[in-house]
């Protein structure tokens, strides 16, 4: 069986971020790690292939050079093998765009099992997983919460949906998101970090994929930023002072009342 | 036709949820200055009555009621909006960033090759050009984005982010008929609706939010009382799920829900990053914690410095005093 795992290197969420001085671009701290909810899809296409053993791992990016750690990442957690389609000159943040570049790499790698994260902690899209799935014509199911796809042809999941869960068993080849609760992503053993680190992971130019250039270039993008902005600051906070706790809640919903008309 | 908008609208217990009609309130603002048509669309079964509702907020209504569509699927549903869509060609499809709105527009937006933004929390129209606000990186960044002209723009909001409004219209009914294709390689086994009839966390206007200071899943109770005098919710933080003291549904932060509700009481939540990202869009946020150097007080609007046990029942006394009073 042939998983590929999609992830994004995304900024960590201590990264302190600025806008530069055009309003139009950021300027971001040096500090990157895996997707939160793409470390779920890692480890859940581990476990796989440690009960199956015919189970081959590919993880992929789309993204600039620097995503190739988050990829080495997931080589030390257990994964056969990566590959970074390079993002460099190309458009890698408008969804549309990237979830062609991957459908076409899942198109090219075959496929039996799509695994990627529920969505990116920096641009909570939650767009990628759906829009592959429906370039490849392949079923998705969102959010899953468990996964059994040991007889290799149907996938048993259970998800979230509005208000509950829902069990469903999906055809393979299908994508699955992955969501907090599937698992329990392992931190990566000595052995693997070594392994990791001496991996020789391909820098791929995502035009070899076989889609035309005009729709990965960066005029092809759905979305374009106009401009950014530091939100809204709150004014201090106001404490509420008191001799007693009930002094301070009785001042507390006096402002509710009449300066944050919120009761 | 061009500049004319569909919200995709959901419901939920024979009403309809609330992030649908602020969606429709919001895009009426647009149409109106654009001098376009508002459509609301209902996808489901036996599901015409709520049109009536919703012509008040519309131009035009347009319902798919058929029993293919009696519960939510992305296959039945994007075949239903994607037929919509080629035959009125909106410009926008509204909808919320909900459970279902994140599981459907990214399909459908593959499928009509449309621009998407999700999670979004603003709208503004420029000329007659529309800009969207969408916040980044767990809201440190504010980005204002917009589609590309020819594309259809599909568009998901954060409830709570505009008012809802009505606007007395009497929009026309229009029923079409269309058959939902179904995809033979998925089959619902079992579904699991757990039957809470309290408000989704991500609509709520109150909750109180209950941190590792809360020391205990016995303590909630208090903060669930207080959240039904209020109509809202409970929230937790991640210790607290992570303690299996709440269930996973109920945390707030960047692993769990992002809320933005009309008031927020964080009640010893430490205020750490990852749970402020999720709430930091609140309109108004409380803060009580007995550590005056807590990070949430550089978060809130109103902060109370004490003990949270000799807190809660004076604030659940006052609440309804406040409560009485209006």
């Amino acid at each position: 069986m042939n998983i590929i795992v999609f992830l994004k290197q995304v900024a960590d969420t201590e990264a302190r971020i600025f806008i530069k001085s055009d309003q139009n671009s950021l300027e971001i701290e040096n500090k990157y790690n895996m997707n939160f909810f793409d470390e779920f899809a890692v480890e859940e296409a581990i476990k796989i292939k440690e009960k199956s053993k015919d189970a081959q791992v590919t993880v992929c990016t789309y993204g600039p050079k620097r995503a190739i750690e988050a990829l080495r990442t997931a080589i030390a957690m257990g994964a056969d093998k990566a590959v970074l389609l390079n993002s460099d000159g190309l458009e890698c943040d408008d969804s549309l765009t990237v979830s062609k570049v991957l459908a076409a790499f899942a198109k090219n790698e075959g496929l039996d099992l799509i695994l990627c994260g529920r969505q990116a902690i920096d641009d909570e899209s939650a767009s990628i997983g759906g829009m592959v799935a429906e370039f490849l014509g392949v079923p998705h199911v969102s959010a899953i919460l468990s996964l059994d796809v040991t007889d290799g042809k149907t996938a048993r999941v259970e998800s979230e949906v509005e208000g509950g869960k829902e069990r469903v068993e999906v055809h393979l080849p299908a994508l699955l998101t992955t969501q907090k609760g599937l698992n329990t992503p392992r931190v990566p053993l000595i052995t693997g970090v070594m392994k990791a680190m001496k991996a020789v992971i391909p820098d791929v130019d995502p035009t070899i994929l076989g889609l035309p250039r005009e729709e990965i270039d960066p005029s092809a993008a759905g979305i374009r930023v106009l401009s950014y902005e530091t939100p809204q600051q709150r004014p201090p906070v106001k404490i509420l002072e008191g001799e007693t706790p009930a002094e301070k809640v009785q001042g507390l919903i006096k402002a509710l009342k009449e300066q944050a008309k919120v009761l | 036709m061009p500049n004319d908008i569909f919200v995709v609208v959901e419901y939920k217990d024979g009403g309809i949820r609330k992030v649908s009609l602020e969606l429709l309130s919001k895009a009426r603002q647009v149409t109106e200055r654009l001098g376009s048509t508002l459509y609301a669309v209902v996808m489901g079964h036996a599901v015409t009555e709520l049109a009536a509702v919703l012509r008040k907020f519309s131009n035009k209504v347009i319902v798919v009621d058929h029993e293919e569509l009696e519960n939510y699927r992305w296959d039945t549903f994007t075949s239903v909006l994607e037929k919509l869509a080629e035959k009125y060609k909106p410009f926008m499809v509204l909808g919320g960033s909900t459970v279902t709105g994140k599981d459907l527009f990214p399909r459908v937006a593959a499928r009509l090759k449309g621009a998407i933004v999700s999670d979004a929390v603003g709208m503004e129209l420029d000329g007659t050009s529309v800009r969207i606000k969408k916040p980044l990186y767990g809201g440190k960044i504010v980005s204002w984005v917009s589609c590309k002209e020819n594309l259809t723009a599909m568009i998901t909001f954060r409830p709570n982010s505009f008012a809802v409004e009505n606007h007395n219209l009497t929009g026309e009914l229009i029923e079409e008929s269309v058959d939902p294709l179904r995809d033979p390689r998925i089959t619902v086994t079992g579904i699991d609706k757990g039957g809470s009839k309290k408000v989704d966390i991500q609509e709520a206007d109150f909750i109180i939010c209950g941190g590792r200071g809360m020391k205990g899943p016995e303590n909630f109770d208090i903060l669930e009382s207080i959240a039904d005098l209020m109509g809202g919710r409970v929230g937790a933080s991640r210790a607290v799920v992570d303690s299996k003291w709440r269930d996973y549904d109920d945390q707030v932060g960047k692993s769990g829900k992002t809320v933005s509700p009309k008031l927020y009481i964080g009640c010893g939540v430490s205020g750490a990053l990852h749970h402020t990202m999720g709430m930091d869009t609140s309109k108004v946020i409380v803060a009580v914690n007995k550590d005056p150097n807590a990070p949430i007080f550089s978060y809130a609007d109103y902060g109370i410095v004490d003990d949270l046990f000799t807190v809660l029942p004076i604030l659940k006394k006052e609440l309804e005093q406040a409560k009485e009073e209006t």
